[in-house]
């Protein structure tokens, strides 16, 4: 509406409260001055009013006895809390031998599983150098003659009938 | 309060007497809901006797008081939009007609003047409502005749110029939304 800075001081003095007497004859002597003003400031004295005539939100009676019972609520929580605090190594400590007693069994299953592995994993390498040995046998070429000289070697049975004229 | 440190529980409960109203006035019409902003008025003063220990006696009470209930507010309205189901209390556009809670009938007026201010009241408190919540802040703050301007900025963590500038544009909006209350004169008549 105005930037005048007394109007502006005068303003937000009535948003807070009635103007002291000082503060309306300022006004009044302001208003004469600017009357195009009259309206707006009339609208704002208008609104204050308005504004400090809503009425109180209605509050139940016991309104304090709730609040001191529900400190005391919160107070209990805490000492509760802090109970919970003090001996909460027992609960804690029966979870804790849990999960160590699950770490120890999947270590020991982790550990014979390796084991196994690294057994076969021998069983597999012996297996292997006796093959490796195998390379150290004489050729299969000289094999190639093998019936050959076989059937060469084979004597005929012996004629047990000339065997006992000639004796 | 430095009994409240102390852990004096009885100058709590005088405490609690002293603030609960506009600090439920405050919770109320932030959240739009009357219960869920009982409970989070509740946790404001539960919070305060829980932090009594940081309270730092230089700053002002009242200071600190709204700037946890105003963290407390801002919370609940973050978690109700991300889980925007839970709200079942909160206001349905079909009803925006309806005075949005239920308030303590002090004056006794007339039956025709008071259903003229019952309705100017919901006029009034929808429109509050209907601001955008960090201008709604400012301008309930700057309701509270405890705080300065410099304490409403410290309550909302921005600079007293970005304050004056919050309730002046909330304030030129509830004006374009009340102007024909406002020209009625009917809030400027004596009761």
């Amino acid at each position: 509406m105005t930037n005048d800075p007394l109007y502006e001081r005068l303003l937000e003095s009535s948003w807070r409260g009635p103007l002291s007497e000082a503060e309306q004859a300022e006004l009044k002597a302001w208003l004469e001055a600017h009357p195009e003003a009259r309206a707006h400031w009339e609208d704002e004295l208008a609104l204050n009013e308005g504004l400090t005539r809503l009425p109180d939100v209605l509050l139940s009676n016991n309104f304090t006895a709730r609040v001191m019972q529900a400190l005391d609520l919160e107070q209990a929580a805490e000492a509760r809390s802090r109970t919970g605090r003090r001996f909460g190594w027992r609960p804690r400590l029966a979870w804790s031998l849990r999960v160590g007693l699950g770490a120890f069994v999947l270590v020991a299953a982790w550990l014979a599983f390796h084991r196994a592995e690294v057994v076969e994993r021998r069983n597999i390498a012996e297996s292997l150098a006796v093959v490796a040995n195998v390379s150290s046998l004489p050729s299969p070429r000289i094999l190639e003659d093998f019936d050959a000289i076989r059937v060469m070697n084979s004597t005929p049975p012996a004629d047990e009938q000339l065997l006992s004229l000639l004796q | 309060m430095l009994l409240v440190k102390q852990g004096d529980r009885e100058a709590f409960s005088q405490l609690v007497e002293k603030y609960k109203r506009p600090v439920m006035n405050l919770a109320a019409r932030m959240l739009r809901d009357l219960a869920e902003a009982e409970d989070i008025a509740q946790n404001v003063f539960v919070q305060v006797y829980k932090s009594a220990g940081r309270y730092q006696v230089s700053s002002k009470f009242s200071t600190w008081l709204f700037t946890i209930a105003r963290n407390l507010c801002l919370n609940e309205i973050r978690r109700r939009s991300r889980h925007p189901a839970d709200s079942m209390d909160a206001s349905h556009p079909e009803q925006e007609d309806q005075p949005l809670q239920q308030f303590e009938d002090k004056k006794t007026v007339s039956p025709p003047d008071r259903l003229l201010h019952g309705e100017l009241e919901a006029k009034i408190h929808q429109a509050v409502s209907e601001l955008p919540e960090n201008q709604r802040l400012a301008i309930l703050l700057c309701r509270q005749d405890e705080l300065s301007y410099e304490e409403i900025a410290k309550v909302l963590g921005c600079s007293l110029s970005a304050t004056k500038s919050l309730i002046h544009r909330g304030r030129e909006t509830l004006k374009q939304k009340l102007k024909p209350y406002l020209r009625s004169g009917v809030w400027l008549s004596p009761e």
